[in-house]
Parts: C-alpha cells; structure tokens; sequence
C-alpha cells in the first residue's frame, strides 16, 4: 500500500488540491480565520495520519516544492523594487519605524522565552516571527530553528494582527493612515496587509511597503544573534 | 520559452547566492542574499522587472503554496509544539501588540520632530 504514495506525484498533487481547496473556501468565506496556508497544512497533515502515510512518502513531492521556497523569497525583490519611491519619499519614518517595530518585536520574544524557558530552537524558532514568512524561515534555518514552528507562529501573529489591527488603532488612538499602515505591516506582514488594503489605501500601500523594510531590517538584527 | 528564461534568470540569481551564502564566515541566510542580488540588479537596471514579470508574478501571487510543505512537517515536532503551545501563543499575542503600538508610537514622534523642525 505504502509503494502507492512513494513517488513525488502523490506530495505535489496532495499539496496543491488542499491549497487549491482552501483557497476556494476563504473566498467564500471572506474571514482572515480562515487562512488558506494554516488551512492547507492541517489538511495535508491530516491526510497523512488518517491514511498512515509515512512523512518521507510525503516529502517527496515536499521537497520539490521547498525547492521554490528560495527563488520566491528572491522575487520580494521586486516588490520592493516597485515601491522604491513611496520609499524614498518618506525614508526617514519608514525606517524609524521599522526599525523601532522589528527591535520591539525580537527583544520581547527573546525575553519571553527566556522567562517561559523555552530552549534555544524554539527561540530561534520565535524571533523572526514578526516578518513575512519567507524572510522569517531563512533566518530560523540558518540560526538552527525549528523551521515548521516559525511557519505556525507566522501565521498566527499575521492572523491575529489582521483581525486586532481595528481594535489596535483604536486602543493606541493612532489618526495617521501612514502609521497605521506601517504597524500593521511591521507587526503582523502580509496578513495583515491585505486588512489594511480594506481600511485605505494609503494604510495598504505602507503596510505593503513595512513588509520589505521590516524583513531587511530583521535579518540585519539577526547577524548579531550567534 | 520567455518563462523558461525567466526561470533561468531567477535560478541563476539564487545558485550565485547559495555560493555567497557558503562562502560567508557567519550564517546568513542565502534565500535573503539572492533577494538583495536581485534588487540591486533591478537598481542599477542590469535586470528589467519585464524581464522576470511572469516569473515573479507567479512566485509572488502563490507565496503561501510554497510553504505547506515546510508547515506539514510540524507533525514530526508535535510534542514540541502540544507543550509550547500556550507558551508559543502568549508569545505571538503579546508581541504583535508591542511591536504595534512601538511602530505607530516612533513614527508619531518621528513626524512630530519633522513637523517641528519644518515649523522653525
């Protein structure tokens, strides 16, 4: 039965009919709870323990699609490159900013898991998880992080910062859309954009923006971790 | 055969930087490299974006699909994540709100200073 799934058809296949699925169901439901990524890993890994698939028939095809990981998170690139003039235009508080948000946000988790415990893969694990994913598992990887941890707390941090973001703004009372827009990205990356698209779109196109500045910004950071 | 190009550019791009990667007396990520490379390619008009646009757009537009499988393989770390997982949780709430408030706090302060240096 196992020679049925030890090929790397079965992985590809599996991975883009959830994905494809997943998709489908967040259109039609329209709720950032439902987000397609974390939907399509518990699918996926649910697939496998249901029918006993073992993990190494599955990682077959998984490795093929990891291969695309790195050429994706080069392609950022131009989306940076798009925005270089929104950059250039408001430099200096897009990059206090950021730079202030990424510094927050590792040094809480690094004294978090230090009060919780927690043992060095899972910190390292944790800290880049405030940037947007392919950023955030470079930078666990090459410092000896889990790097499946770094992909659920990624997801949950961009989803809980897309469904608090209203609140959050109101909470700290923060007018400008500027501002709101770069904490939106610079907490909570690409989920948490496609909320700030929906609240304007000087609040998107900032968000969009704290996604690059941020993500260079913390990998900057993470030089001085050893 | 524009996308097979494309592809190449792109591949190219991140085979120089894996070698840079391993070349480096420090870890730094090589995926984060090759992105750098590719900016200041497009930046010194080496690269047009019309020369990896459907490439880019595709890796762009379906960023999460490359992920599954590097998130399906948490079930061979799921004790780990059953006795963090509060942890983990705490972790993620209290941060996306510190780094939310500290973002939107330094760029108030920042346009405030603005502002007022304009003023005088």
């Amino acid at each position: 039965m196992t020679a049925f799934f030890e090929t790397p058809f079965f992985g590809v296949a599996l991975t883009i009919l959830a994905y494809w699925a997943m998709v489908k169901l967040q259109q039609k439901l329209k709720n950032q709870l439902a987000n397609p990524l974390l939907l399509s890993i518990v699918v996926v890994s649910a697939v496998l323990i249901i029918f006993k698939i073992p993990y190494s028939a599955y990682d077959m095809g998984g490795t093929i699609i990891n291969m695309f990981l790195g050429p994706a998170t080069a392609c950022l690139a131009v989306s940076i490159y798009t925005k270089r003039q929104l950059l250039k235009k408001n430099w200096l508080p897009v990059v206090v900013g950021c730079t202030v948000g990424s510094l927050t946000s590792m040094t809480s988790i690094y004294v978090m898991c230090k009060l919780f415990k927690l043992d060095d893969t899972l910190t390292m694990a944790l800290l880049p998880k405030s940037v947007t994913t392919p950023i955030a598992v470079s930078i666990s990887g090459a410092h000896g992080g889990i790097v499946p941890v770094t992909v659920v707390a990624v997801i949950i941090t961009g989803v809980l910062g897309s469904i608090f973001a209203p609140l959050l703004i109101k909470i700290f009372n923060v007018k400008e859309p500027f501002a709101q827009g770069l904490a939106i990205g610079a907490s909570s990356h690409a989920v948490g954009t496609s909320k700030a698209i929906e609240l304007g779109e000087a609040q998107g196109a900032m968000s969009g923006l704290a996604i690059g500045v941020c993500g260079v910004i913390t990998v900057l950071f993470s030089l001085f971790i050893s | 055969m524009k996308i097979l190009v494309q592809f190449g550019i792109i591949f190219g791009v991140c085979w120089v930087g894996y070698a840079i990667s391993a070349a480096l007396p420090f870890s730094f990520p090589s995926s984060v490299i090759s992105m750098l490379l590719l900016l200041l390619l497009l930046l010194f008009g080496v690269l047009k974006v019309d020369h990896i646009r459907a490439k880019s757009n595709f890796l762009l537009s379906n960023m999460a699909f490359f992920f599954i499988p590097a998130g399906v393989n948490i079930i061979n770390y799921f004790d780990i994540l059953k006795s963090s997982f509060v942890q983990i949780f705490i972790i993620c709430v209290i941060s996306t709100l510190l780094t939310f408030a500290a973002t939107a706090y330094s760029i108030r302060f920042t346009l405030y200073l603005m502002n007022r240096r304009r003023a005088k």
